[in-house]
């Protein structure tokens, strides 16, 4: 049993604390009395993960083993969870490969021919090549690409079925092949509370017309948090899809879920508590942190996206979703859950290089701000750790940066849209129709590698449920235009960010830093 | 008070002040900086003056429609302030007959008791012919047109205080002393611009022309490069006039044209009129008013001012002159009461009386003097610079015009080098960046050197212009009237004229506009029009994408070959580039020949699978979203969006999608294998706007209000086909022409991803595995 997650009390011997930064990270004093949320140490992985993703396949919960369900002459549709997870990219061979392999086996097995593989990118770009083969392994890869290992199209019009919709009028559409398939194997990593379960085909294979239903401002507002299904009205909508998506096709669901190991060895600093750095890792931060400081912006995006997690896999759960998912639930908590006592006046992040949009990719301000207004503060149960009205302080220097192949719509919507207005509500119902049926827009996400055109707006309301809560929004370091345009402000140092937050909770107010790397989960009493 | 009119032919008495009375005033030149003043004077001064004044009509604007608006000007806004708008019109309806037309075609009225002949042109080094046009040839008209309208009047010829040429000493108010011939002369003169022109066509000289016009524009096409040869051709004649007039004005002792047909004119004025009652008026450098009609008033920029205001932005570091030398300035209402004074006081018939109207013998302000106190001005209160506070003043040393020159032709030397340079340079925002230091650069230099030029004579002088007539007339006022009527030069405080006075006045126009740009100098593009008649055209390369020919062909070829080959074909690329740069440069489409040669033998089929698969993606990785987004914003508008490329189709598939309307190179095929060769010829430079005109001739397109985009000096036709140009990351020789004719300039590409990590990429297949 590894040691429980807990809150540090800043007194004078606490050392100055880890946290990310973009492409970079440093050592900050916090005032004395902050609080520090960090989780559970890092869970032993799974020793011989093969056995156990075996065991999962022949003993499901709450379904036959996985051979009895395939016969001769099916249509079996393997679907997985597309590069947004998990973060940062695991080490090879990818667990997903695993399970694939193994699951084709038992088909092949079972004389079973009809088989395609779709990542379930949803409204994300496609998977390269290069991207899919990293995930689903070389054996696969050259077995099946490109005529049966594709990415779902969203905008393949002849390829989407329209299910019917569900008793909130909530349109169900998603991938043809899939949705007539014998059986969907649906192959997961649940690396936040938020993945997997319900989310996974009524989202990983939907198109736009569904996914507005729950993907919209309303919906956010109303998911306190989205890392806690029961109080999210996203997962509510995601639930009564995925019950109406049980009634035309099987799923056969592989939950899998990773420990905290995020950074490789040479990093190890990154997944310890600073008080108890020995010299090896306080030289290898020092050492670290100037090389990459050194390193020409190109190199250092590059070596940072080329960083692969040596994560353990805590758990592999296979069967009905209904019955998995609670399982996988408990082993995210196990991990990442922190009590935490009350609210605070401010609240700190460092926010990472990477989030789910930006693998292989460049960060562009609304990613940021989707990361540091949705994820990172999404990461609570029962209350946020701010106080209602209270201020954020995030550690990002939001450089003024897009991917052109990546994130055209971005661009247009950070030039010409947030020029406008950066009020969420109005954003949706002026211009995301717009966005979202841009035949150009279309033609990028369906041929080249873009996010589709409504994408930035999802950004947008991922983050809308923290403005709407917050009192203030403060960026350390954060690039100047780039923030104001956004609406928020930013700061050269944390004295200078407490010091603009004064207007909004005073001159002492309660600070609460959650800390980052790894992830916390915080459950806020 | 006696006056004179036609019922008084009375001898002058020169020691008794006259007034115009009921006179009946011709004026020339009204329109011009004396004539209006000397007008304004005539209406506000003398009440029972008659006045007819003779206005050339220009293409829509009849003579009576430019005397209107003369009433508008703000030489008037003290009268009509006084009077009010409605009384000034109709006492100037009662007093004043505009005559419409030329001298030589008119007809004048034969009760004319005074003509105030002011019309003279305004220009220092105009072409030979047109300054003895003016100068000469309207002085023998007028006199002709008198004597047909059988009117006897007093002549007040207005000259220079110049003419008396370049020598040192005192200039005493006579007659010119020189032996020139002014009919043979004005002879001459007429018959050089025939000469000129003919010059201008033997071979040898358009041979340098069109090989000069070719090293520059040959890029934009072979009418371009005759169009530009003309235009030099045309501009070299004008230079040769000018410097014919100015060489046989300096080898006769005048400094310019302008004074030496200036004398000559008097020398003509002399003879045609010297028999009855002639005045000659010759004043110096005239200015702003010291007091009537307000203080300061002044109608463009006359002489120093240009010198002034480039002192106040800081861009004349030194000027060539002598320090003690007498820079004879008058404000202008001293001349005009000085002509009419003149004008009331005929000379006795047979003995023309000659006038200097200037300060150097009773007030002299030394080229020091002038210098110190516009120096003071400026120190006090600085022109603005934008955002950028406000500008120094340099301070003058007056080194000697040797020193100077020097400076200048060294200065010249360096700009022209370094302007060579950077037009030989690739497109970058340094380059852009350097070219405009080099533009502004030239500009004042250009500037400094004409008026340096220009100028010499008069900062040079060691002249004085004597006075004493001119001043035994202003004794004749008497002293209550002298503040109307005077013209005495020493009541003039130089400081306080210069400093309160003029130089306000003259810098005004400038602070507006400075602070009219203040703020951002980058102002919003407007937007675009709801349309569904105009066009929106791109350019590919530089314009859209980042990449060119060689980029797409190095991904293409690379990603297809083993990379065992690659050193091998980098190689054989690298030793045919000076070939392509030199076809380049030549002509665009002799390097899109040249280059797809490349392509000889790749399979059609092949390189399509290639495009879509990984060079699309590669295309987009270098695209330029600003661009895709300014095509977009066309179409919103209901604008057709073109692509105009010589890139071959098949590349820019992935960006079809934008466009209504693609016209690229085709290849020529034959069983799906390429040939190399390409199907018709590739559209660049001039073929390119012609096809936009037959295209918008067919379609119904306007091109006037049509825009287009592109970044390189051959697309130069293209763009100027269209009301709307913009150069888009313009090369050099683009961006200086976009400069010149004020085109709107993008910088595009800001998140642009770099050539080296896409070919990377798209080689090694990071974009897509292959």
């Amino acid at each position: 049993m590894s040691r429980p997650g807990f809150v540090l009390d800043v007194d004078e011997r606490t050392p100055p604390l880890l946290m990310h930064q973009g492409e970079g990270f440093r050592l900050e004093r916090l005032p004395l009395g902050a609080k520090v949320i960090y989780p559970p140490d890092s869970l032993p992985g799974i020793r011989n993960v093969d056995a156990a993703i075996k065991h999962a396949l022949l003993n499901p919960h709450g379904t036959d083993p996985l051979p009895e369900l395939l016969t001769p002459g099916m249509r079996l549709t393997i679907v997985f969870d597309d590069l947004s997870l998990p973060l940062p990219p695991m080490q090879t061979p990818d667990v997903r490969q695993r399970i694939i392999e193994q699951v084709l086996e038992m088909a092949a097995a079972k004389g079973v021919d009809d088989v395609e593989l779709i990542a379930g990118n949803a409204l994300h770009r496609r998977m390269t090549p290069a991207e899919l083969r990293r995930t689903v392994g070389d054996r696969v890869f050259q077995a099946f690409f490109p005529e049966h290992l594709k990415n779902h199209d969203a905008e393949d019009h002849d390829n989407l079925l329209h299910m019917g919709k569900t008793k909130h009028g909530e349109d169900v559409e998603i991938n043809r092949r899939a949705a007539e398939s014998d059986l969907i194997v649906y192959v997961n990593i649940t690396l936040t509370a938020m993945s997997g379960g319900a989310k996974s085909v009524s989202v990983g294979l939907a198109s736009y017309k569904s996914l507005k239903h729950h993907h919209n401002v309303h919906t956010l507002r109303h998911s306190n948090s989205f890392n806690d299904p029961p109080n999210s009205a996203m997962h509510h909508s995601y639930e009564r899809m995925k019950g109406l998506i049980d009634e035309h096709v099987k799923v056969f669901t592989i939950e899998t879920t990773l420990n905290n190991e995020t950074f490789p060895s040479s990093m190890g600093f990154l997944n310890k508590r600073e008080w108890e750095w020995n010299l090896r890792d306080q030289a290898s931060y020092v050492a670290v942190k100037r090389a990459n400081e050194l390193l020409p912006a190109k190199t250092r995006r590059r070596i940072w996206q080329s960083t692969a997690a040596p994560y353990g896999v805590t758990g592999v759960h296979a069967g009905l979703q209904s019955e998995v998912h609670p399982i996988t639930l408990g082993n995210v908590h196990r991990q990442q859950l922190t009590e935490v006592n009350g609210q605070s006046d401010v609240a700190i992040y460092g926010l990472p290089y990477i989030c789910p949009y930006n693998v292989n990719s460049v960060m562009n301000p609304i990613l940021v701000m989707s990361l540091g207004l949705g994820y990172f503060f999404n990461l609570y149960k029962n209350k946020p750790i701010v106080r209602q009205g209270g201020v954020a302080i995030f550690y990002h220097p939001v450089p003024n940066e897009f991917h052109p192949v990546h994130h055209p719509s971005y661009i247009d919507f950070f030039e010409e849209i947030l020029t406008e207005s950066t009020d969420p509500v109005l954003l949706e119902t002026k211009y995301e129709e717009q966005f979202a049926t841009d035949p150009w827009y279309i033609q990028l996400y369906r041929n080249s590698y873009a996010y589709h055109g409504v994408h930035p707006f999802y950004m947008w309301y991922w983050g809308a449920h923290a403005l709407e809560h917050l009192g203030d929004v403060i960026f350390v370091g954060g690039n100047r235009k780039t923030t104001a345009r956004m609406g928020f402000r930013s700061a050269t140092t944390l004295a200078d960010a407490l010091e603009m937050a004064k207007d909004t909770v005073g001159s002492s107010p309660s600070i609460t830093y959650q800390h980052n790397p790894p992830l916390t989960l915080a459950d806020v009493r | 008070m006696p006056t004179i009119g036609e019922s008084q032919r009375m001898t002058p008495d020169r020691h008794e002040f006259h007034r115009l009375g009921s006179s009946h005033v011709l004026l020339t030149g009204a329109t011009g900086f004396l004539g209006q003043a000397t007008l304004e004077k005539l209406l506000s001064s003398h009440p029972e003056t008659r006045v007819s004044v003779l206005i050339r009509p220009r293409p829509n604007q009849p003579a009576q429609r430019r005397f209107d608006g003369l009433l508008r000007k703000p030489v008037f806004r003290r009268l009509r302030e006084q009077l009010g708008e409605e009384e000034l019109r109709r006492i100037a309806a009662e007093r004043v007959t505009v005559i419409e037309g030329d001298l030589g075609e008119v007809t004048l009225p034969g009760d004319i008791d005074v003509v105030v002949h002011g019309a003279s042109t305004v220009s220092f080094d105009p072409p030979i012919d047109e300054a003895f046009r003016t100068n000469v040839s309207g002085v023998v008209t007028l006199y002709e047109a008198l004597q047909r309208a059988g009117a006897d009047p007093h002549v007040v010829h207005v000259s220079t205080a110049y003419v008396a040429g370049v020598r040192k000493g005192v200039v005493p108010e006579d007659r010119l002393d020189h032996t020139v011939d002014w009919r043979t002369e004005l002879e001459g003169a007429l018959a050089t611009r025939a000469d000129v022109e003919r010059d201008s066509r033997r071979p040898e000289v358009l041979r340098k022309s069109v090989s000069r016009a070719q090293g520059e524009h040959r890029k934009a096409g072979p009418q371009s490069v005759v169009a530009a040869a003309e235009e030099a051709r045309q501009a070299w004649v004008t230079d040769r006039l000018v410097d014919y007039g100015r060489a046989r004005a300096q080898s006769l002792g005048w400094p310019d044209v302008y004074t030496f047909t200036k004398a000559l004119g008097e020398r003509a004025a002399e003879e045609m009129w010297g028999e009855r009652r002639l005045s000659i008026v010759r004043p110096a450098i005239v200015e702003s008013s010291l007091r009537h009609p307000h203080p300061g008033w002044i109608d463009g920029y006359k002489m120093a001012d240009p010198l002034i205001i480039a002192y106040g932005r800081g861009i004349l570091p030194e000027f060539p002159g002598l320090p003690d030398s007498v820079v004879d300035i008058i404000p202008v209402d001293h001349v005009v009461n000085a002509t009419l004074a003149v004008a009331a006081a005929p000379p006795e018939r047979g003995t023309p009386a000659y006038f200097h109207v200037g300060s150097g013998s009773r007030n002299p302000l030394s080229f020091r003097g002038l210098y110190e106190n516009v120096r003071d001005y400026f120190r006090k209160h600085p022109m603005p610079a934008g955002e950028r506070g406000h500008i120094r003043v340099p301070q003058w040393r007056f080194p000697g015009s040797r020193q100077v020159e020097m400076m200048l032709s060294g200065s010249e030397r360096a700009t022209a080098v370094a302007e060579r340079a950077l037009l030989r340079l690739p497109a970058s925002g340094k380059t852009r960046e350097w070219m405009t230091a080099v533009h502004r650069q030239q500009t004042n230099l250009d500037f400094l050197r004409r008026y340096a030029d220009l100028y010499q004579a008069y900062t040079q002088a060691e002249v004085i212009y004597d006075d004493s007539r001119t001043h035994a007339l202003h004794r004749t006022i008497p002293p209550e009237l002298v503040d109307e009527f005077g013209f005495d030069p020493s009541v003039i405080d130089w400081g306080h004229y210069l400093q309160e006075v003029h130089s306000p006045s003259v810098t005004e126009l400038m602070r507006g506009f400075s602070r009219g740009r203040g703020g951002s100098r980058r102002t919003a593009a407007p937007a675009l029009p709801e349309r569904t008649d105009i066009a929106a055209v791109f350019d590919l390369e530089g314009t859209i994408v980042a990449s060119n020919l060689i980029e797409s062909y190095l991904w293409a070829r690379l990603s297809s070959l083993p990379r065992s080959q690659w050193s091998g074909e980098l190689a054989d690329l690298a030793r045919s580039l000076p070939r392509y740069l030199r076809a380049e440069r030549r002509d665009r489409g002799d390097f899109v020949r040249a280059f797809l040669r490349r392509y000889e033998g790749a399979d059609m089929a092949g390189l399509r699978d290639l495009v879509d698969d990984t060079l699309g993606d590669a295309l987009l990785q270098r695209v330029m979203p600003e661009a895709v987004r300014r095509i977009r914003a066309h179409r919103a508008a209901g604008h057709k969006t073109i692509l105009i490329t010589g890139t071959v189709d098949v590349f820019v598939r992935p960006l079809a999608g934008l466009f209504d309307e693609v016209v690229a190179s085709r290849m020529h095929t034959r069983d799906g294998v390429l040939t190399g060769y390409l199907d018709s010829p590739p559209l660049v430079d001039e073929a390119r706007a012609a096809w936009l005109r037959r295209h918008a001739a067919d379609t119904g397109i306007d091109l006037d209000g049509s825009y287009a985009y592109a970044d390189s000096y051959s697309d130069r036709p293209l763009l100027e086909a269209v009301g709307n140009p913009g150069a888009v990351n313009p090369d050099p020789s683009l961006y200086r022409h976009a400069k010149r004719k004020h085109w709107r300039i993008y910088e595009w590409g800001a998140h642009t991803r770099g050539r080296g990590d896409v070919l990377l990429d798209t080689i090694t297949g990071t974009v897509s595995a292959r």
